[in-house]
């Protein structure tokens, strides 16, 4: 099988200046610019067993931890960025330092169980342009938590207001950069390009 | 035992709790007795959460008698069902924000009583009329006369029926509404996992403080936290009933979706065992560096497990979803 690569899309425009800029039919319908290690991760034992078997433990099990993991580090995030916020204000804020263990068990898991979901299906997330935005806003999320445990909550002989007067915009953005997470998260099936391999959605 | 057994044991508890709830909260009135009014409230809003597995075995029993000769009053049914729900989870939410902001006044705002007194009227008026069209389909003795009653029935409504039915939805019209577009439901399924995530955010602390873990915390102040647990779980209980009720075939062959209703419910009886027991009032008194008592470790540890078996079970609806199909 002839791989289409971009360099061939970008000097075939070049050498046909004038004809047609467009790809033509023939080109389109191949599978361009998907990488064949997808195909290669798709068919190892692992990801076959992952997708296909019939035991209960395979793809939702791991499913399912990924969830589990989300709520851990949302949650607690989420419940320091609130105490932050206002809610709740007679919770004392430095013992709160220790949720911040709990984020990062969560997410510890997720990346765990995030690797596992992309090994079963390679090409359906890397293909989809709403996988990159969901990563992009789980690493400003994780950045966002990693600078509030170190300028809010690292100081131990910091006052109560200091630590809400300097948290206040971190929280904010933590709260918009989590549910923009997860609602990248929650569209990914719907805007997926490729099934699998070689295997277009709703195509 | 199959989901026509579920649904007639079910479905006159949400009936006679309307009922109750009412009454007390009538006799309440006369001579201001607050027991009476907070007795009324804890009413509302147990039917609030008895009215779900009652809507949700609906669909099964329907499954299992449908025929020309019931549809249309299944069908009709089923759309005063649709109302009837809202308006219970409605006076339910009204009834546990009085109690919530009763705890620390000792007593629901006017506005509170009015609302709750209102919506349980109407709650009270269409789930009778629920409960009306719901007997209609088995037994023909209580169609108005003149009705037929086999074969393919004609519906014919009194006048009071004829009233109530204009306000209530027509649950094919409900379904196009809702699948209509892929967004709107992603939208719906976003807004369910950020509920989950207020859920454990929020009561998983507690549960988890109660049992012993981040021991500087003193607990009331982190029960003010509930509230916004409260509200994941409202946005929750509307998106999920929203996608069942518009796709209730995907969820009632799923052996999953049963279990989560089942830990949903005796997740009603450990709030009660927690809020109506003295296990609240020891907690709320523990100071900093303080440890529960093992009755009130005990409903935390089983709330913990609870909420993990309402998520799990419900990420095995979609690979289960056909486990039950021609069981019954």
């Amino acid at each position: 099988m002839r791989r289409v690569c971009l360099v061939q899309i970008f000097s075939f425009s070049r050498t046909d200046r004038g004809k047609s800029f467009r790809i033509p039919r023939a080109l389109k319908e191949r599978n361009l610019a998907v990488p064949y290690f997808l195909n290669t991760i798709e068919q190892s034992s692992l990801s076959v067993w992952l997708r296909e078997t019939q035991s209960l433990f395979g793809f939702y099990f791991v499913l399912l931890f990924h969830t589990i993991g989300m709520s851990l580090v949302v949650g607690a995030n989420a419940v320091v960025d609130l105490r932050i916020l206002g809610v709740a204000r007679d919770i004392p804020l430095h013992p709160l330092k220790r949720l911040f263990a709990i984020m990062w068990v969560g997410l510890g898991l997720n990346v765990a169980t995030g690797l596992l979901l992309l090994t079963a299906y390679p090409t359906k997330a890397l293909t989809n342009p709403d996988f990159y935005i969901k990563l992009t806003f789980i690493a400003l999320a994780v950045y966002t938590m990693y600078r509030m445990s170190i300028q809010v909550f690292g100081d131990a002989s910091m006052s109560e207001t200091a630590m809400v007067a300097k948290g206040k915009t971190m929280a904010i953005l933590s709260l918009v950069f989590w549910i923009g997470a997860v609602g990248a998260g929650r569209l990914l099936s719907e805007t997926a390009r490729y099934f699998f391999y070689g295997h277009p959605a709703g195509g | 035992m199959n989901y026509a057994h579920l649904h007639l044991l079910l479905n006159h508890v949400p009936v006679i709790g309307a009922f109750i709830g009412l009454g007390l909260l009538l006799i309440s009135f006369f001579g201001k007795n607050q027991d009476l009014r907070r007795a009324s409230y804890i009413i509302f809003a147990a039917m609030a959460l008895m009215t779900i597995p009652t809507f949700v075995t609906g669909f099964g029993a329907q499954e299992m008698i449908k025929g020309p000769s019931v549809d249309p009053l299944i069908y009709r049914h089923e759309g005063s069902a649709l109302l009837s729900l809202w308006l219970m989870e409605i006076t339910g939410t009204l009834a546990l924000i009085g109690l919530w902001k009763s705890q620390t006044t000792g007593l629901p705002s006017r506005g509170n009583v009015a609302a709750v007194l209102l919506f349980s009227l109407l709650s009270v008026a269409f789930i009778s009329r629920t409960g009306n069209t719901g007997g209609d389909i088995r037994h023909p003795e209580i169609r108005p006369a003149g009705e037929v009653t086999t074969g393919q029935p004609t519906i014919k409504e009194e006048p009071i029926g004829a009233f109530m039915a204009h306000f209530e939805p027509d649950p094919d019209k409900f379904t196009n509404v809702m699948t209509y577009s892929k967004w709107w439901w992603t939208f719906m399924m976003a807004v369910h996992f950020l509920g989950l995530i207020l859920i454990v955010g929020t009561v998983g602390l507690y549960d988890a403080r109660i049992m012993g873990f981040l021991k500087q915390l003193p607990l009331a102040p982190l029960h003010r936290l509930l509230p916004w647990g409260l509200a994941g779980l409202g946005a929750n209980i509307i998106t999920g009933l929203l996608a069942f009720a518009s796709r209730p075939e995907n969820y009632v062959f799923s052996s999953a979706f049963w279990l989560k209703m089942l830990a949903l419910l005796l997740l009603g009886v450990n709030a009660a065992a927690f809020y109506l027991t003295d296990a609240f009032g020891e907690v709320q008194a523990l100071k900093a560096g303080e440890d529960a008592p093992f009755s009130a470790k005990f409903i935390a540890a089983s709330s913990l497990f609870l909420w993990f078996a309402v998520i799990a079970m419900g990420r095995y609806i979609q690979p289960l979803t056909d486990t039950l199909l021609g069981t019954n």
